[in-house]
């Protein structure tokens, strides 16, 4: 097919606008958080792209080490936010992806629990602002407030339709062959799973996990609501670094999100080669 | 070793029956081909045989015992599938060896089996390659030396060369069945090639829309087809099937073929023609049993191709149409011009019009 020219000079300046538009963004912030305070808070003709005189400054700051231009005592520092955030996400994703992989796996093999897809898919119906309240009265009431595992319970409650979702897809695609194959040569059931099923579904594992994982790091309304201090996440963090003398630290919050960045960015690149779509298994069809 | 017996087995997917009424033994140590077109109920047969499917009526007994209730894991049968079901996160010698570690054998028993078996497959060379990147010929070969290797006492094949090639299948034909004739498994094999059924079964059972229409030798199928289907199925190109009347001439019946003339029946059918009520009959004859004659019949013929050593002419006279097989050194018969053909009498067989049914003269 022959495209005209003004119809690929305009494909490519709506590439380029989408690209722009998603990068300027985190450029900015990146920018931004390697800025002196003088140009972090400056206005108008003094903004610029990069950072004229760049600096650790803002990192330093979070973890607790003011400096002569910014003195504002922090009452606590970026490391256990950071740990609360990595310790709650993980272990919220671990429950999704436990118990969404059975139920995914029992519902595509076996057909049980016939009504549990609307069930889970209910469960994102509404805004989760909806049901945070009675969530909170509840957990206050089971003393999971402002506690690892109550933060973690939640997680894996809120995100358990994606992993099941996801997973189960990726089990409709899986042939029963495969799995029939090991069975018919005297393989019991769970060794079928745990030794056939469950590593040749490795790639759908490692990206249903990332993109749950994604969800639950990302998360600030939960954690602002079920945490008070000590469990804090980086999202409940980043919000309070603010002073009343010097309004909003916006140097603080980019050195903050350019560290929150990097789990995700990590995990992406460790599972990179499993995210490319379309599992392959040892069948061809037709 | 083993003999299986199907008896009344049916299975049906909701409102839909794959399979009805299926009776057969498989004697034990027979290679057994199970052959008829795609969606006919081969695989559901098999997968009830293996117990990867629970029959809706009817039984399976292995030697006699009814294995229904029994797990398909303890039938002790070798299946190997279309699409190969290869554990691709395995190398090829993980994927050998894997049946034998599922049943407790022991590590230098197995590692002497999976040499034997790569030895027997051709697999050596590729024994540590990781099985996700083979080629679909050596994938065949594994999945079949995956099931083989634990020595089955039944060996079950749904489709298994229809996805190679056509050299490496013939390769495969006669190493499948020298396999057999070394471990003399009774083996059933499901195919939809014709060629293969033939070549390798010693029975085979034609099915067709969940019917099983007849069971015999590939001779017996190929000149005895039980009605009109087998008869069309079997035999590349398939049995001729002409609408015809029967007359009587003298003290013997002979069939009219309106605008082709008129063939003797063998003193053999004779009793079974005079046996119908109505005098329509369909009349069938191979392609390959048509000689060039000076009288006999007379159709027009159409086209003529020449496939190499056979040359097969396609004819047609008003509403009916043949085709004849004949050695491309003989003298062929020209294009758009009528030709005159003769069928030996005992190549005739008849079917009854109504029900299909070939209409037995001489058994067997
Ligand atoms: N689980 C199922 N649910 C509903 N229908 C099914 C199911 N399995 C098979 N069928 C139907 O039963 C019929 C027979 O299927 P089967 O797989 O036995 O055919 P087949 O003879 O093996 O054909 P092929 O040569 O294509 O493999 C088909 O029409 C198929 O659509
Ligand atoms: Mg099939």
């Amino acid at each position: 097919m022959q495209r005209s020219i003004a119809f690929e000079a305009f494909r490519y300046a709506v590439i380029l606008g989408i690209v722009a538009i998603s990068l300027v963004p985190t450029l900015w912030m990146i920018s931004m958080a390697f800025k002196p305070i003088a140009e972090w808070s400056a206005a108008g003709a003094d903004l610029t792209w990069w950072p004229r005189n760049p600096t650790l400054d803002n990192f330093r700051f979070i973890f607790g080490q003011s400096s002569t231009e910014l003195i504002v005592a922090l009452e606590r520092t970026a490391g256990r936010p950071i740990f609360a955030s990595l310790l709650t996400a993980s272990v919220g994703t671990l429950i999704a992806m436990t118990a969404g992989t059975a139920a995914a796996y029992g519902l595509s093999r076996f057909g049980q629990g016939g009504n549990l897809p609307l069930a889970l898919i209910q469960l994102r119906l509404f805004p989760p602002m909806a049901v945070m309240i009675p969530v909170m009265i509840m957990w206050s009431f089971l003393g999971l407030i402002d506690n690892w595992f109550g933060l973690s319970l939640i997680y894996g409650i809120v995100t358990l339709p994606f992993a099941f979702w996801l997973m189960k897809t990726f089990f409709d695609d899986m042939p029963r062959e495969i799995e029939d194959a090991a069975l018919v040569e005297g393989c019991t059931r769970w060794r079928v799973f745990l030794r056939i099923t469950l590593p040749m579904m490795r790639p759908a594992l490692a990206s249903s996990a990332l993109f749950v994982f994604i969800l639950n790091w990302s998360d600030y309304l939960i954690a602002l609501l079920l945490t008070t201090r000590d469990w804090a996440t980086i999202p409940v963090y980043m919000a309070s670094l603010s002073s009343s003398m010097t309004g909003q630290l916006y140097g603080a919050k980019a050195a903050l999100g350019v560290i929150a960045a990097v789990p995700p960015i990590i995990m992406g690149i460790a599972i990179q080669k499993h995210l490319v779509r379309g599992l392959t298994f040892g069948a061809l069809k037709e | 070793m083993s003999e299986i017996a199907l008896e009344n087995l049916g299975k049906s997917f909701g409102d839909f029956t794959a399979l009805a009424d299926m009776n057969l033994t498989i004697a034990n140590g027979e290679f057994m081909a199970l052959l008829g077109p795609s969606g006919c109920g081969k695989s559901t047969t098999m997968n009830m045989i293996a117990g990867m499917l629970r029959p809706s009526s009817g039984t399976i007994k292995f030697n006699g015992l009814d294995v229904v209730d029994v797990p398909m894991a303890k039938r002790g049968v070798g299946f190997v599938f279309q699409n190969y079901a290869i554990f691709t996160h395995m190398s090829v010698r993980e994927n050998l060896a894997y049946g034998l570690r599922a049943q407790g054998v022991r590590a230098g028993e197995m590692t002497k089996r999976v040499q034997a078996f790569a030895e027997l497959l051709q697999l050596e060379p590729m024994l540590d390659r990781p099985a996700a990147g083979l080629s679909v010929n050596i994938l065949q070969r594994l999945a079949i030396g995956r099931s083989a290797i634990l020595e089955p006492a039944i060996f079950l094949l749904d489709e298994p060369l229809s996805n190679v090639d056509a050299a490496f299948r013939a390769v495969m034909r006669s190493e499948l069945k020298s396999l057999q004739g070394q471990f003399g498994q009774t083996m059933v094999y499901v195919t939809h090639d014709q060629l293969e059924a033939m070549t390798m079964a010693d029975r085979i059972a034609v099915m067709d829309h969940g019917k099983l229409l007849q069971v015999g030798t590939p001779l017996e199928i190929y000149n005895n087809p039980a009605d009109t289907f087998v008869a069309r199925f079997i035999g590349a190109p398939g049995m001729n099937i002409l609408n015809g009347r029967l007359t009587q001439q003298a003290d013997t019946v002979a069939v009219d073929l309106p605008g082709l003339g008129s063939v003797a029946l063998p003193p053999a059918l004779q009793a079974a023609a005079a046996r119908l009520t109505t005098p329509d009959v369909l009349v069938g004859f191979r392609p390959e049993q048509i000689n060039a004659a000076k009288a006999g019949l007379t159709m027009h013929v159409g086209f003529v191709e020449r496939i190499g050593a056979r040359t097969i002419v396609h004819m047609e006279q008003g509403a009916a149409s043949a085709k004849a097989v004949l050695l491309s050194e003989v003298e062929t018969p020209k294009a758009r011009k009528d030709w005159t053909f003769a069928v030996p009498d005992d190549a005739i067989r008849l079917l009854d019009p109504v029900t299909g049914q070939a209409l037995v003269g001489r058994p067997n």
